[in-house]
């Protein structure tokens, strides 16, 4: 099992260069979809949800976090024909290479800390805090305010991967009710994306600075 | 009856509202005003178990917060009847649902035990509020929506890891008990303290950006300053001790721990840095309601220094918790008013507000009097107890710093406020305000003239603020008792 594990967790590992470097919204929202989709499947190959209810919220967890965010921002991007680009602030090379620096990084703090987890997995803590902090970076190096809510589902699939250690512990239906928080604030900031677009032409976040002391 | 209705009823009636027609908002908000008013009282007295007990639990300082919260939004409710009739908006059925959906939430933030019910509950806050602050539709507004939207989920997310943490440190320390805070708070030095003191950092930054607490305060005076009036006054009176405890449960939590210095003094950091910025910012501002958002990062700063230093620092953290609630949301309904009236935010627009609107022009001046912390109004005791603490405890700088921030924050406030009182109304508001950029779009565009003061639209501020005087003299015995059992936890009390 932990090989397994091992192996999906370096793919999401390998996919936040891929975001990081990413220069188009379809490509980082298929990366992030990418990233929930392994991300939700973690607890069920470690072994900690194999109860019937366990499997049902992961199919859950896959089908909203893969599926259902993804699509809406899809969806909020093709209906406004909203541009492509992401509009980098720091450019594409200059995040791919802080992205490896973050990796090794990650690793090597990873390792410095004793999770009651590192059992199953080796990959699980420098994964949690490489999807954390390229979530971050994607939110304040980026102008496109659609980059940025994808920053903000990848900082949310990092903690979910911290969860895993906790999944055990607590009812489905909190774990659920976090899910739907999730779910609920992306489909706001995709509705108020469609509002900007409207208002301001566009979805550049620079556009959105009238407001200040 | 179980302890869960009293967050049910107001969601009911929210869905009720939005699927229904336009005219049921407004009755609908003051019905629900009144029957969570009573079910609030019912669960001060009776103390009803919950139906989910391993979710939710009643909790003194939950109580103190949920009859706050139950008090302001019945008289809220009154003021919105005649707000709305006075300035109609253009999806009235939108605002009455969210105001009864956010609502729902912050009263299940109040009686939230188990540590992730409670940050679901603060996260739905954030988004049951969201459509509030857009509620003119205006480009402002919209800005302002996504500010508060994207940094406080963001920041929200960061309590998330950070309770994540919490159990991670059960994990650790070998504790098998529910992730509820009373039962974590009773087995507390079992935890890793390591862990744990990552978990607060982590909460601090993630509740404190929803408590508006500097640095992390930077959508506030957007939101509260863009949202209609009533909305305004419960993002700020209420919304803000929300997440105050969610802080306040982790510090009991850290101090059941023995790391109550740790927590302390980052708390106390956090409220003296909040404390300065809105001293700065409260100097040289131009707009009356952002100028009352940031005497809110002012006022939650002080509770957090209150709260950070413990024992009578704690006890007036409460009192200044409630008083705080009561006097700004008077104030932010007052504003509510001038903005019709003069149909401008800034408060060079402004003047002669004693000539033109007496009766709000004197709710504004006293509640600009309470929130200064001058007696007969409550804050003041809170305020007083605090800096005695400060300079009990050994923390002479920073009662010092408090005090100084104290009288350069009131002389910022009085200098604004008497401009907006007594100054020269600027003349003719009717024919400039057309042309200017700074008041088209997001304010409302009624005409002066025609402004009558109604009794609905004072008389809620009157209310709040004989309140918090009635309070300041008179403390009825229960509610002693429970502020004391409040801070209990933090060694506070007399």
């Amino acid at each position: 099992m932990s090989l397994l594990v091992d192996t999906s967790l370096s793919l999401v590992l390998f996919s936040v260069l891929i975001a990081l470097g990413a220069g188009r919204l379809p490509g980082l929202i298929r990366v992030v979809a990418f990233q929930g989709v392994v991300v939700s499947m973690v607890p069920l190959l470690i072994g900690h949800n194999l109860s019937v209810g366990g499997v049902a919220f992961t199919v859950a967890t896959l089908v909203i976090r893969g599926l259902v965010i993804p699509l809406a921002i899809y969806v909020a991007i093709r209906r406004k024909a909203i541009r492509q680009e992401v509009e980098p602030i720091v450019g594409p090379h200059a995040s791919l290479l802080l992205g490896l620096v973050l990796i090794v990084a990650a690793t090597w703090v990873g390792r410095s800390f004793h999770l009651p987890t590192a059992d199953h997995s080796k990959l699980l803590l420098p994964t949690a805090i490489s999807l954390l902090v390229a979530g971050m970076f994607l939110l304040m190096a980026r102008r496109n305010a659609i980059a940025m809510v994808l920053g903000y589902v990848m900082l949310e699939n990092g903690i979910y991967v911290v969860g895993t250690t906790f999944s055990a512990r607590t009812h489905h239906i909190v774990e659920f009710g976090i899910l739907l928080d999730v779910l609920a604030g992306v489909m706001i900031m995709a509705i108020l994306l469609q509002h900007i677009k409207l208002a301001a032409g566009d979805v550049d976040t620079s556009l959105l600075r009238s407001l200040k002391d | 009856m179980h302890l869960e209705l009293v967050f049910l009823i107001p969601l009911v009636t929210g869905i009720l509202a939005f699927s229904g027609p336009k005219s049921f908002g407004r009755p609908l908000l003051v019905i629900t005003g009144v029957a969570h008013l009573g079910a609030s009282v019912y669960v001060w007295v009776q103390r009803p178990e919950a139906f989910f007990s391993s979710y939710f639990a009643i909790s003194p300082e939950g109580l103190l917060s949920l009859v706050v919260i139950s008090l302001l939004f019945m008289l809220i409710s009154i003021y919105a009847t005649g707000y709305l009739e006075e300035h109609p908006l253009a999806s009235e059925r939108v605002f009455c649902g969210s105001m009864l959906l956010f609502l729902s939430t912050m009263t299940m933030v109040t009686i939230s035990d188990h540590i992730m019910v409670m940050w679901i509950a603060i996260e739905a806050t954030t988004l049951a509020s969201a459509p509030l602050i857009y509620s003119h539709r205006s480009k402002k507004s919209l800005e302002a929506t996504w500010k508060y939207v994207l940094i406080c989920s963001v920041g929200i997310a960061l309590a998330l890891l950070g309770s994540v943490l919490i159990t991670i440190a059960m994990d650790v320390g070998k504790v098998d008990a529910p992730v509820s805070f009373s039962a974590l708070t009773a087995r507390a030095t079992d935890l890793d303290a390591p862990w744990l003191k990552a978990a607060f950092v982590f909460i601090v930054v993630g509740y404190g950006t929803k408590m508006g607490l500097a640095p992390m305060h930077t959508w506030l005076p957007d939101a509260h300053s863009e949202a209609p009036a009533p909305a305004s006054a419960l993002l700020s009176g209420v919304l803000l001790n929300c997440a105050y405890l969610g802080l306040f449960k982790t510090h009991a939590l850290m101090q059941a721990a023995g790391l109550g210095d740790f927590s302390g003094m980052v708390l106390m950091v956090l409220g003296l840095v909040s404390i300065l910025v809105a001293a700065t910012f409260i100097m040289r501002q131009q707009e009356y309601k952002r100028l009352l958002a940031y005497s809110s990062v002012e006022n939650m700063g002080i509770i957090a220094l209150g709260t950070g230093i413990g024992g009578l620092g704690a006890y007036g953290a409460m009192l200044c918790l409630i008083h705080h609630s009561l006097i700004k949301s008077s104030l932010f309904l007052s504003s509510g008013n001038i903005l019709l009236g003069y149909g401008s935010r800034l408060i060079s627009k402004t003047g002669n507000l004693a000539g033109k609107m007496p009766r709000t022009c004197l709710a504004f001046l006293a509640g600009f009097v309470g929130i200064a912390g001058f007696p007969p109004f409550g804050l003041f005791l809170g305020e007083l107890f605090i800096i005695v603490a400060a300079f009990r405890t050994g923390h002479p700088v920073f009662g010092g710093i408090l005090v100084l921030s104290l009288c350069v924050i009131f002389a910022g406030f009085a200098n604004h406020v008497i401009r907006l009182a007594y100054g020269p109304a600027a003349q003719d508001q009717d024919q400039g305000r057309g042309q200017d950029p700074e008041s088209s779009g997001s304010t409302p565009t009624p005409n002066p003239t025609l402004f009558q003061e109604k009794a609905t639209m004072f008389w809620p501020q009157y209310v709040l603020l004989s309140t918090s005087v009635l309070l300041c003299f008179w403390m009825p015995e229960t509610l002693y008792k429970t502020i004391a059992a409040a801070v209990g936890y933090t060694g506070g009390g007399f």
